[in-house]
């Protein structure tokens, strides 16, 4: 439970922060399809009796690049590039794993997410990538929102807001990837969305948009967590249904303290 | 001051798809100049000025205080036609202008914001401006790292006449008080008369560039607008 609790921590924090420029760039359907995608990933893992969650992050990366590219090319739009990759990685995991007689535990895990089966070797490489991460993130907060916002902005200012894209890109990959370990290929991109939607309705600035979404990721995940230990469900979907109620809260509150301002 | 060449075009082609949408563009902007950028819709004057900023590719040359512009790209503000962002997104006007320095340069915010006049907007959320405020926070942050020149495509477009005119009263303050020289592409010709240095007529060729009051006549409007143009002079 104690590795559990870490790793809930770290990819709480990683996927909230990315989650912002998710949210910004309007890519929760490029996050949706990596993390489908990287289904062949896991599925090559278990045949080759490799880590999946390793192989999986080779596939998510190959896979955010090549629609980086295809969406660049102009001749083919984003989200029919991502349903090319969503589709196509989600088959070729099925195809796989079918070569394999039997029930495949492991592979239900990574569909609906199992965190009490966190190893050790995979909580520290949460800790050292997601310390990369982090690191990167922090220190290109700017050019990334520029770049975010308006890419020809950032281009104008300067920046290489190409190479900067792509890099996000693969950011994001990882970060989906590491994020199935807990929450699962069905459900993991929810994590991006909820906590960075609830902060937005109480966030006065983009530095509390982030600093909130960051508690809300943390408290979403640990509460679900706990959850889904105590109560014998299954982790994924406590985690999301735990964040929708705490968007839900969120909405309320901020209703009706409008209404109580207006009224007193 | 105004001898120094702060633009170069040169025999500017751009091209989309075997098309041609500018043919051979070539002009010089002195610094210190105001050039209005006019032509119809289509004429390809976004284009130019993409293609100056590199953002558009394009055969021929163009210089910015004699270098590449992928080197001197620091040296130009831009304000681009249509801004459009997610207006539910919290970004206040600070945190906007902030993304374009780094933190020792933070005194500029306050500068900047004096200088467009929307200094009590400051902790404003972006989303919260009118129009022609979002206008002017976006000159704020192309004038925030002191350019030498400025690039503005049509920075009036869906404001109300006072606004415009107030835009247009802000780009003639920088160019006399801090030596802005400013290219600005507007539909409004008699702005244009009234404001502009220099004017460059754009219908995917160049149809004039030279002072608006030797330039602009019926006959090139009519030319340049594929229509008949009259012209009615006011006095003031």
């Amino acid at each position: 439970m104690q590795r559990a609790l870490i790793s809930g921590v770290i990819i709480s924090v990683l996927l909230s922060l990315v989650g912002t420029f998710v949210v910004l760039r309007n890519m929760a359907f490029f996050a949706d399809g990596i993390a489908h995608a990287s289904l062949s990933g896991v599925a090559i893992g278990i045949v080759a009796s490799v880590n999946p969650l390793y192989t999986a992050l080779v596939i998510g990366v190959i896979f955010s690049v090549v629609i980086h590219y295809i969406q660049k090319s102009h001749k083919i739009a984003s989200d029919t590039a991502i349903g090319i990759i969503f589709a196509t990685g989600m088959a070729l995991g099925v195809l796989i794993i079918s070569r394999r007689s039997g029930y495949q535990p492991e592979l239900f895990s990574f569909l609906f997410g199992n965190i009490l089966t966190i190893r050790t070797s995979e909580v520290w490489m949460l800790g050292i990538g997601g310390s990369l991460i982090l690191i990167f993130v922090l220190k290109n907060i700017k050019p990334l929102t520029l770049m975010s916002l308006d890419s020809e902005m950032a281009y104008v200012s300067g920046m290489k807001a190409g190479m900067l894209e792509l890099i996000l890109n693969a950011v994001l990959a990882v970060v989906v990837v590491m994020g199935i370990k807990i929450l699962g290929v069905v459900l993991v991109s929810a994590l991006l969305v909820i906590p960075v939607a609830a902060s937005k309705i109480i966030a006065g600035s983009f530095r509390s948009l982030i600093l909130n979404g960051i508690i809300i990721s943390v408290i979403t995940v640990l509460s679900g967590m706990l959850i889904s230990y105590y109560l014998d469900y299954p982790a994924g979907p406590t985690v999301v249904l735990t964040g929708t109620g705490i968007f839900v809260l969120t909405a309320v509150f901020n209703f009706t303290s409008k209404v109580f301002s207006k009224v007193i | 001051m105004r001898e120094e060449t702060v633009l170069l075009v040169e025999g500017l082609n751009v091209e989309f798809n075997k098309k041609s949408i500018l043919k051979n563009i070539s002009f010089e902007v002195k610094r210190g100049e105001i050039v209005a950028v006019v032509g119809p819709n289509g004429a390809g004057k976004t284009t130019l000025f993409k293609a100056i900023l590199g953002i558009t590719p394009f055969r021929g040359e163009v210089k910015v205080l004699d270098k590449p512009v992928r080197k001197v790209l620091h040296r130009i503000g831009y304000v681009p036609q249509g801004f459009s962002f997610d207006k539910s997104f919290p970004l206040k006007v600070r945190e906007f202008l902030s993304l374009a320095i780094p933190s020792e340069k933070y005194y500029r915010i306050d500068e900047v914001l004096n200088e467009v006049e929307l200094q009590e907007k400051k902790e404003t959320l972006l989303g919260e401006l009118s129009g022609g405020q979002v206008q002017r926070a976006l000159i704020a942050r192309a004038l925030i790292n002191e350019p030498d020149i400025l690039l503005l495509d049509e920075a009036t477009a869906g404001v109300d006449l006072e606004a415009e005119t107030g835009m247009y009263e802000l780009i003639r303050h920088l160019n006399i008080e801090h030596g802005v020289t400013a290219l600005v592409i507007t539909h409004e010709i008699n702005m244009a008369y009234k404001f502009a240095t220099q004017v460059i007529c754009l219908n995917k060729d160049l149809y004039c560039y030279g002072t608006p009051k030797e330039k602009i006549t019926e006959e090139l409007l009519s030319r340049l607008y594929g229509k008949d143009v009259v012209m009615r002079g006011h006095s003031h």
